[in-house]
């Protein structure tokens, strides 16, 4: 099995809006199996003058991949990719479930990729590899599953490209949940902590003046 | 000294200002009655006008089909009847369903967006000129989720302007994302409320795989169609977690098998944790059609509605067929699902929070949709001296009082079997129990029984609350019987009545538009405040306030 290569700059990840949610429209590719659409080795980029590097990732998707990660269901074995800029990226998407599974990237350039996407979908306990090229700027790109809840539950990454644009929120193992959920021990055991808090606090203070 | 009588002054200003400042209509009636006789009735202060009603944004009724679906089409050899239905069903995606998305061109079957293994048809087992093997899979989609980066519902699917509850359906395997496109959150055409009409033959030799691509635990279960307990290799094929199998737990997928040795309408849904799931959406009608030569059935019928393909045994004896799917939704159940995103939390609200006993519904869908939307999608047409045929299946928690204006149908069939022609009768209302079927038969004869005659003539649950959207009247699962000299070109019914617009927007259903704006501007509206009132509760609030603060002041210096 080929090792992942997995280029992680070092540089900060400036926080910035992705951008990465252009209009596009979806076209369908034909369904023998998986489907890699908008598949690009050769056309470059504006910006690029050659292909800088070639990359090649392998991505696992299933529940496998989510089992350690307490509040997801499906998952990826990587969330995160960072390529360089134009570098030709060769994705291998396995699919460990026995259901459909995605990996697609939204906002790239739509003069090489239509609707902007790059998009790989393999059937359940199938494998699809496909090819693009990376564009010429620092750019953070969404990665997902669009089956329905799929990049709720887990299935969200992000594609950096170069030293990237900031991370995309709710990546796991990168970055928060922008909702999160209150785990606290239920209304009742929350409020008796916050009052025996409070009780301790003005306690404290009360003898701090007194001392005083 | 001094001090102490301007303190006493102010005291004394204060109470009067308080006094002054009390809305004398809130005084009590004896001490009115005695003002009145001192000073006589107050003079004459006009009520607050009407509000003016906000400018709410009015959606298209029928928006226009610019795919040309509703046009007759032949497809893959397939003859799809025309509809007039304002909003049909894409004929690409009938044709391969028909054929079989493993016997279709590679561009009829990319431009129905489903897998090739969607619907798998194979041998003619009875050698009868029509497939008998058939293969279905279906997966299990969220619509109206929730979300860790939004806090609107995710996979959009309105059943009424801005009414989006969550939900859970089983659909057609497809290729691609679950939206329209990235810049949308709508869901695509074919993931909808209700899960798909499954039609197959008499002897058919059936599979459905589901394909659980949900975050939760699902299964099938083949409510009413024959199938045995067992499947051919000995596995639970009830689809029943507290006797036959575990459940499919996320990403996994499993078989279930079925030879349905009897026709009729049935009903499939998922069995696990059923007062939840199945009220979620999980269920859909399943219609076995008699064995029939070149019987090519529509395996799939989207969104339930006309039956585009009809079965040889629907053309021997109707001119048309329709699938009719109602369904009751309780909003807080659905919230449940965009409250939270981690699966635990979700779980633990839906199945435990959640008490089922102190539930109650609040939308009302025909087709996965309620008014106005159904008329879109769910119109019966009429032709004069026609027969249709209407399978209906109660899939709500409540009964279904179903009623037809301006016609009398004959109840055919109940849970798929049917009843013998002497004990048959004419009926404007039939109660369908929670999970039960009725065939109609309607026969547009104007004879003042059968029908009285062309019209728009709404069908609905005749129960009040079935006719509203979370209380708001007109929605719930109204549709209606019409005919074509009725309807405009593009299918939406001639109505003679009030406006439609204020239906078509989100702000009705949100509760904000006086029900008669529309024909009776003002005269029913939402008054404007009292700015008197108002200015007086405002002064009284500031001379209690300052009132206390004497109190306080007082006290504290003593």
């Amino acid at each position: 099995m080929r090792r992942p290569l997995r280029w992680l700059l070092p540089g900060l990840l400036l926080a910035a809006p992705s951008g990465a949610m252009d209009a596009s429209h979806h076209h369908h590719g034909t369904a023998t199996g998986g489907v890699v659409m908008n598949e690009n080795a050769d056309r470059l980029p504006r910006g690029c003058r050659a292909v800088s590097a070639d990359v090649a990732v392998t991505v696992r998707a299933g529940r496998r991949y989510a089992a350690d990660v307490p509040g997801a269901m499906f998952g990826m074995s990587l969330h995160e990719v960072a390529v360089p800029r134009c570098s030709r990226v060769t994705v291998t998407f396995v699919n460990e479930d026995e259901v459909r599974h995605q990996w697609m990237v939204h906002g790239l350039p739509k003069y090489l990729y239509p609707a902007g996407m790059f998009h790989i979908e393999a059937m359940g306990g199938g494998q699809e590899t496909g090819t693009f090229i990376a564009p010429a700027e620092h750019r953070t790109y969404l990665i997902h599953c669009d089956l329905a809840q799929h990049m709720e539950k887990g299935m969200r990454g992000q594609l950096v490209v170069g030293e990237g644009s900031g991370d995309l929120w709710g990546v796991i193992g990168i970055s928060d949940a922008f909702y999160r959920a209150a785990y606290l021990p239920g209304p009742v055991g929350a409020w008796i902590l916050a009052g025996l808090a409070a009780a301790t606090g003005f306690v404290a203070a009360a003898r701090l003046r007194r001392d005083r | 000294m001094a001090g102490r009588v301007r303190g006493r002054w102010t005291w004394l200003a204060v109470v009067a200002v308080a006094l002054l400042a009390f809305p004398p209509q809130w005084y009590p009636q004896s001490l009115r009655l005695q003002l009145t006789r001192w000073f006589g009735a107050a003079e004459y202060r006009p009520l607050p006008a009407s509000a003016e009603a906000a400018a709410a944004e009015v959606e298209p009724f029928c928006p226009e089909d610019v795919a040309g679906r509703r046009a007759a089409a032949e497809i893959e050899g397939v003859i799809i009847q025309p509809s007039l239905g304002c909003v049909v069903d894409d004929p690409y995606l009938i044709a391969a369903v028909v054929r079989g998305t493993n016997r279709v061109s590679a561009e009829t079957l990319a431009r129905s967006g489903l897998t090739s293994d969607a619907v798998e048809k194979g041998a003619d087992l009875d050698g009868d000129g029509d497939p008998d093997e058939i293969h279905i899979r279906l997966e299990v989609a969220e619509l109206n989720g929730g979300s860790p980066v939004s806090d609107q519902p995710v996979t959009r699917y309105p059943i009424a302007p801005g009414v989006t509850p969550g939900l859970w359906v089983f659909a057609p395997k497809l290729v691609g994302m679950a939206v329209e496109n990235f810049e949308s959150n709508e869901a695509r055409d074919a993931l909808r409320l209700p899960s798909p009409a499954i039609r197959v033959e008499q002897g058919d030799v059936v599979r459905i795989t589901l394909e659980n691509t949900h975050y939760m635990p699902h299964t099938l279960h083949l409510h009413g169609a024959d199938h045995g307990f067992v499947d051919s290799s000995g596995e639970g094929n009830d689809g029943v977690p507290l006797t036959s199998e575990l459940p499919v737990m996320p990403g996994q997928a499993r078989t279930y098998e079925l030879t349905p040795r009897q026709a009729g309408t049935m009903f499939y849904h998922c069995h696990v944790q059923p007062h939840v799931h199945v009220q979620m959406g999980l269920q859909g009608l399943f219609v076995i059609e008699e064995n029939r030569p070149d019987n090519h059935l529509q395996t799939l019928n989207l969104g339930a509605g006309e039956v585009r393909v009809r079965s040889a045994s629907s053309r021997e004896r109707f001119d048309a067929e329709y699938d009719l799917h109602y369904l009751d939704l309780d909003r807080e159940l659905g919230e449940r699902i965009q409250a939270h995103n981690d699966p635990r939390l979700i779980t633990r609200a839906m199945h435990r929070e959640y008490d089922v006993t102190d539930a109650s519904v609040d939308y009302f869908t025909l087709n996965g949709r309620s008014f106005p939307y159904t008329f879109r999608e769910s119109l019966v047409h009429s032709r004069p001296n026609s027969r249709a045929k209407l399978r209906v299946v109660n899939g709500g928690s409540k009964g279904l009082a179903l009623h037809t204006h301006g016609h009398k149908f004959t109840v055919t069939h109940e849970d798929g079997v049917e009843i013998p022609e002497a004990v048959r009768a004419r009926r404007d209302v039939v109660w369908l129990a929670t999970a039960q079927r009725a065939d109609l038969a309607l026969e547009f004869v104007d004879d003042g029984l059968n029908a009285y005659g062309p019209g728009i003539w709404l069908y609905h649950d005749h129960q009040n609350r079935g006719v509203t959207t979370d209380g708001i009247g007109p929605g719930g699962n109204i549709s209606a019987i019409v005919d074509s000299g009725h309807l405009d070109d593009a299918g939406w019914p001639r109505t003679r009545g009030v406006s439609w617009e204020p239906y078509f927007t989100e702000a009705y259903y949100r509760k904000e538009v006086p029900v008669w704006e529309s024909y009776a501007p003002g005269v029913f509206g939402d008054p404007g405040p009292d700015w008197a009132l108002l200015t007086r509760l405002a002064v009284l609030g500031l001379s209690l306030g300052a009132l206390g603060a004497l109190v306080v002041n007082g006290a504290w210096r003593r």
